[in-house]
């Protein structure tokens, strides 16, 4: 055989059992154990820590809120996993709003797990993920708020409606207009609460509006501090003056009506009652008298006309002594205080003045106006997602006896 | 089926197995389109046919019973004595995307819309129309303004149309029986394991991104920190300590539903037992292990 | 994270897969079978003369072997950009997983390479041997080095030479052949992708290979002929005529059977296909198609005509380029068009390619001009690459 046949071979031979060899030497211990991968991967993969540490965890240091949460709606849709029909129950915990806790409270960055730590030459600015970044916030921002509790709650067409699996029972929640197969309320985020957040009246741990949850006013969930009520640019009650001039002659000089049918002004939220005066401009509500006294008025007018009628002094027009008793107990049952409670529904507060600018106070209020107004919900001449559907579960004697309990209410 | 049957067909399967793996060994240095082409017949035997525990695809005979003798050390955990399913109830499903989010938490997940280990899509029917508008995560209108992209809602933007009928898929990974992501693994940094999951070794990808191509659920995606495929494994982390996937355990209708198909009282067994389901794309023959309650004609 | 992560993102229409809108294989996936396509194409060439003996291939019989060795070179290097983790590329050879089309593509690459080199070596060892007594400095000491310690250049060991290089020429025609309609194995094996999901998607990849090849070698040998002031040989260029008449003919016709079986029939989902080839790619099917058919008109003209010399060279250089350009945009077509057309098959993405970055087309243009100076340094470590100039064909 020629010399270079032989250089070549032992060349090709030399190269093979260096590849071969390389090969061999190269491969992982554990490759091939368990099948055609690394078996040493598996336990690797598996020794991840969990960022989710489920609700129980929280108890340990929040308690009272804890016990809020488990003694709730929110709660009570889990039922530890109990499976119910042919279907499984389960419901919000702790980490579906408030983020994973991680390794929380501890203020070192979550241990990075063997996928986190692998590094690439072609991605050099490796960053910390949000999950693992040290001390970080469990709480959302409380402008969020809002949009927590609509990522599950707001009406949004293909979310599962009432009746639409057979055999579930539906309990039938007075406040929204929609519910869930499931008990998930579904509610149409205009006219629910206006601008208001969700948490004025609901308590995210227990939020179905009833007496038997814990008192707690709606707060800051990250300051403590009592949340803002919407802020609309105040009006000028002097430049209302001359435009109160027109709405005298029916309301009163000083806010406080003529005829017990028609509302008193006096005292009344200046948002509620710029609001009001829109509706009849617009339309959106109905009335022979007031829809022309509003088309003449702008948007300025209207502030200024509220902010007058909102410092004059309000004033107690009284009611039948016995049917406020009556009424004083049917408030307490209807959920009237979630709204029309300057404490909402779990603090102290003066009953009858509202909590929010959005909503009417009721105390000091004429009584046959109060009836007119909550039959009105009731028939359907006047609309409102919150009312039309409380209104509906009152009956005639309720009506009157909640009118003279707000009548005689205190307004001060 | 006999249990005579079964035998047969067992035996019938480990037969073709070997004879395609010997075939393989020679054909390892002739052209690849040999080797692929005896590749996509040796992937038909292997396969756990009836679901419960043995001998898993491509696991030889003998790995397996090493997969028994020496099992992975995973504390408090034996993976031959698990088969994880997964359940969608989508009649349950309000789209909150709590999943999602969730899941990008837990799993260190890219965060933004397009990447993502599990996803929910809405379909909906407009008035007059056959054929459903599908939309999810990736539709920049479902991303929470100001989040960067790292909070995702569905928008309200059939408010105001004429819906005839609307409804939300829940996906995620569906960790086949037969995966086509783990037959195209090069490398053999994807693979099925005993108990269910298709897990990824990602100390060992080399991010050519080929099971990205081959999965037909769009399940798996490039992790462009870590260069390496990322997908779905059922939270593998948790489920070998007893918990359940992070998005089971924030779902807050039950739309997700988890257990052990050993057990035959599990939450998976009994969803199973109780519902009509149905899988994802059967005819890609893939075998998925995810079992949907409910999906319409649209669903793909 | 910063905003520089998305740099595949892709806008889409109609319904897809959120992890979809990333398009995994870039401009680099389809850079790499063009490539590969060229090293088969022009691998064929070649063996017309070393195999089949064609007399009239052997001015430029040498040359397209080491054309095919240049271009063989950078064939992986798109893949090694685009991998994710590429420092840990040989993974896949350390532990094939056979079962995968891809697993193989080390060894069938490494082999071919080899094979390669060895032609090559073997064609030019008289060459090396001689240059090795010749020159001086370093390069002699280069070429001492190549010649493996033997300068053993006696009329058997020739013989033994030309013996051996025959056969591995033999070896690699079904070898090149391999390479690429392995290729086509790659895309054509996945289920998942209607647009790919072909059982003649390693045809069309081979044969169009062997066009865009011979489109190559006709531009190469064109411009390198001008370059060095020599006039091309007439047989050359009559040959490959044939050649490339004949591979645009069976390409267009294999491709349009291709089209036709997927239109007719009209499996779930066509719609989706109507739509991606009327909308993303439509520039790409124009270029492709339009391509293919002006240079399958002008050579069959010239075929009808019996066109000779200049005219022949001028319109067969335009009809090689726009047969390299057509199989580029074919290759684009069937690379990104497939990941453009959703697998819902109800929605489509429309790629935009970065034009600088790791995946970019700055990185598609230097690995593609890579092989050419590569080409030029080779031939000058072996200028007797055309030493049959002299014995020019009439």
């Amino acid at each position: 055989m020629h010399k270079h046949i032989v250089r070549l071979l032992t060349l090709i031979a030399v190269v093979a059992v260096v590849a071969f060899s390389a090969r061999y030497l190269a491969r992982q211990d554990t490759f091939y154990q368990y099948g055609h991968y690394r078996g040493a991967s598996v336990a690797e993969i598996a020794s991840k820590l969990p960022k989710h540490q489920g609700s129980a965890t929280c108890q340990t240091c929040h308690k009272e809120i804890y016990a809020e949460w488990s003694s709730g709606i929110h709660q009570k849709a889990t039922k530890n996993n109990a499976i119910q029909g042919v279907v499984i129950k389960s419901g919000p915990g702790c980490e579906v709003c408030h983020t994973p806790a991680g390794n929380h409270p501890s203020k070192e960055a979550m241990p990075l797990s063997v996928e986190d730590r692998v590094t690439t030459i072609t991605y050099a600015r490796k960053g910390l993920h949000p999950a693992n970044v040290p001390d970080r916030s469990l709480m959302r921002e409380p402008a969020d708020m809002r949009i927590l509790c609509t990522n599950c709650h707001e009406k949004i067409p293909g979310r599962p409606v009432r009746g639409a699996v057979a055999g579930t029972s539906v309990p039938v929640q007075a406040v929204t207009d929609v519910v869930g197969i499931h008990g998930v309320p579904q509610v149409v985020v205009e006219g629910h609460g206006g601008a208001e957040l969700c948490t004025t009246c609901h308590n995210p741990h227990s939020p179905r509006i009833n007496f038997a949850s814990v008192p707690r006013s709606p707060v800051d969930p990250k300051t403590g501090k009592a949340l803002p009520v919407s802020a609309e640019k105040p009006g000028d009650a002097a430049a209302g003056k001359t435009v109160a001039a027109m709405c005298a002659g029916c309301h009163g000089e000083a806010g406080v009506s003529v005829n017990p049918e028609w509302p008193n002004l006096a005292g009344q939220h200046t948002n509620y009652l710029s609001d009001s005066i829109k509706a009849f401009k617009t339309g959106a509500r109905k009335n022979d008298m007031m829809g022309p006294m509003a088309a003449g008025l702008s948007d300025a007018d209207m502030r200024n006309v509220a902010a007058y009628f909102a410092k004059a002094n309000c004033s107690v027009p009284g009611g039948d002594k016995a049917k406020a008793e009556l009424g004083k107990a049917k408030a307490a049952a209807a959920g009237c205080a979630a709204c029309h409670s300057s404490g909402g529904l779990r603090g102290n507060g003066v009953s009858g003045v509202s909590g929010a600018q959005a909503w009417p106070n009721l105390a000091g209020q004429n009584a046959a106006y109060l009836t007119i107004a909550l039959k009105a919900f009731q028939d359907g001449s006047r609309n409102h997602a919150v009312m039309t559907s409380v209104a509906k579960t009152l009956s005639a004697s309720d009506i009157d006896n909640l009118a003279a309990y707000y009548a005689s209410a205190s307004c001060k | 089926m006999t249990t005579q049957d079964t035998k047969v067909e067992k035996e019938a399967a480990k037969l073709s197995r070997r004879d395609f793996l010997g075939l393989l060994g020679k054909g390892a240095a002739c052209a690849g389109a040999v080797a692929g082409a005896g590749a996509a017949l040796a992937s038909a035997g292997g396969a756990n046919k009836l679901g419960g525990v043995g001998p898993t695809y491509q696991q030889e005979d003998a790995q397996y019973a090493e997969a028994r003798k020496n099992p992975p050390k995973i504390p408090n955990y034996n993976w031959t004595e698990h088969k994880w399913a997964f359940g969608v109830d989508t009649n349950r499903c309000i789209g909150c995307l709590r999943c999602v989010e969730a899941c990008k938490m837990e799993n260190s997940v890219q965060m933004d819309r397009n990447h993502t280990r599990t996803w929910v899509e809405r379909y909906t029917y407009l008035e007059g129309s056959d054929h459903a508008h599908v939309d999810s995560i990736h539709d920049i209108k479902n991303v929470m303004p100001g989040s960067k992209e790292t909070r995702f809602v569905f928008d309200n933007r059939y408010k105001d149309a004429k819906v005839t009928k609307s409804f939300f898929v829940p996906k995620l990974c569906n960790q086949c029986e037969k995966p086509s992501c783990v037959q195209v693994c090069p490398t053999g940094a994807t693979y099925k394991t005993p108990d269910g999951p298709v897990l990824i070794d990602s100390k060992y990808c080399i991010g050519c991104q080929y099971c990205v191509q081959a999965c037909p659920y769009g399940a798996r995606s490039l992790n462009h920190e870590r260069g390496t495929a990322e997908k779905c494994n059922w939270c593998y982390h948790r489920i070998t300590k007893g918990l359940n996937p992070a998005c089971v355990e924030v779902c807050p209708t039950g739309t997700r539903i988890f257990g052990d198909r050993t057990d035959p009282e599990s939450p998976i067994s009994q969803f199973i037992r109780n519902n009509r389901v149905n899988v994802l794309k059967p005819d890609m023959g893939n075998m998925p292990n995810v079992f949907y309650a409910g999906i319409d004609k649209e669903v793909l | 994270m910063s905003a520089d992560v998305f740099h595949h993102i892709a806008p889409f229409v109609g319904f897809t897969y959120p992890n979809e809108t990333e398009v995994p294989w870039s401009e680099l996936i389809v850079i790499y079978p063009y490539i590969t396509g060229l090293v088969a194409g022009a691998f064929v060439v070649s063996s017309l003369h070393h195999v089949f003996g064609m007399e009239r291939f052997a001015p430029i019989s040498r040359f397209a072997l080491l054309a095919s060795l240049c271009f063989m070179f950078f064939a992986p290097t798109p893949l090694l950009f685009h991998l994710g983790q590429p420092t840990r590329a040989l993974n896949a050879v350390i532990t094939p997983h056979w079962t995968s089309a891809m697993a193989a593509f080390g060894y069938v690459a490494g082999f071919y390479v080899c094979l390669l080199l060895l032609e090559v070596w073997f064609s030019f060892r008289a060459d090396i041997v001689a240059m090795s007594k010749s020159r001086t400095g370093i390069m002699q000491k280069v070429y001492k080095a190549l010649t493996l310690g033997s300068d053993d250049v006696s009329k058997s060991a020739l013989a033994v030479d030309h013996k051996i290089a025959r056969r591995l020429a033999m070896i690699g025609i079904p070898g090149a052949c391999g390479l690429h309609g392995y290729v086509g194995f790659l895309f054509g094996s996945l289920k998942t992708r209607e647009w790919w999901s072909s059982d003649l998607m390693p045809i069309i990849f081979l044969l169009s290979a062997v066009g865009s090849g011979v489109g190559l070698l006709i531009v190469l040998y064109v411009v390198t002929s001008w370059w060095r002031k020599k006039p091309t040989d007439n047989g050359v260029m009559e040959g490959l005529l044939y050649v490339l008449w004949t591979g645009i003919v069976v390409v267009v016709v294999i491709e349009a059977l291709e089209m036709v079986q997927m239109i007719y029939k009209a499996r779930e989902g066509v719609e989706g296909v109507f739509e991606l080839i009327a909308g993303p790619i439509h520039l790409g099917m124009i270029i492709q198609w339009g391509g293919s058919f002006l240079a399958l008109a002008i050579t069959s003209i010239m075929m009808l005509a019996g066109t000779r010399g200049r005219a022949l060279v001028f319109w067969l250089f335009i009809s090689g380029l726009l047969m390299m350009v057509g199989v580029l945009a074919m290759r684009w077509n069937v690379v990104i068009g497939g990941q453009e057309l959703s697998k819902t098959m109800r929605g489509l993405l429309t790629y935009h390619p970065e034009v600088i970055g790791r995946e970019s087309l700055m990185v598609v243009a230097t690995l593609f001009t890579a092989p050419f100076v590569t080409l030029y340094l080779a031939q000058k470590l072996l200028p007797t690459v055309w030493e049959h100039d002299a014995k020019a064909h009439h």
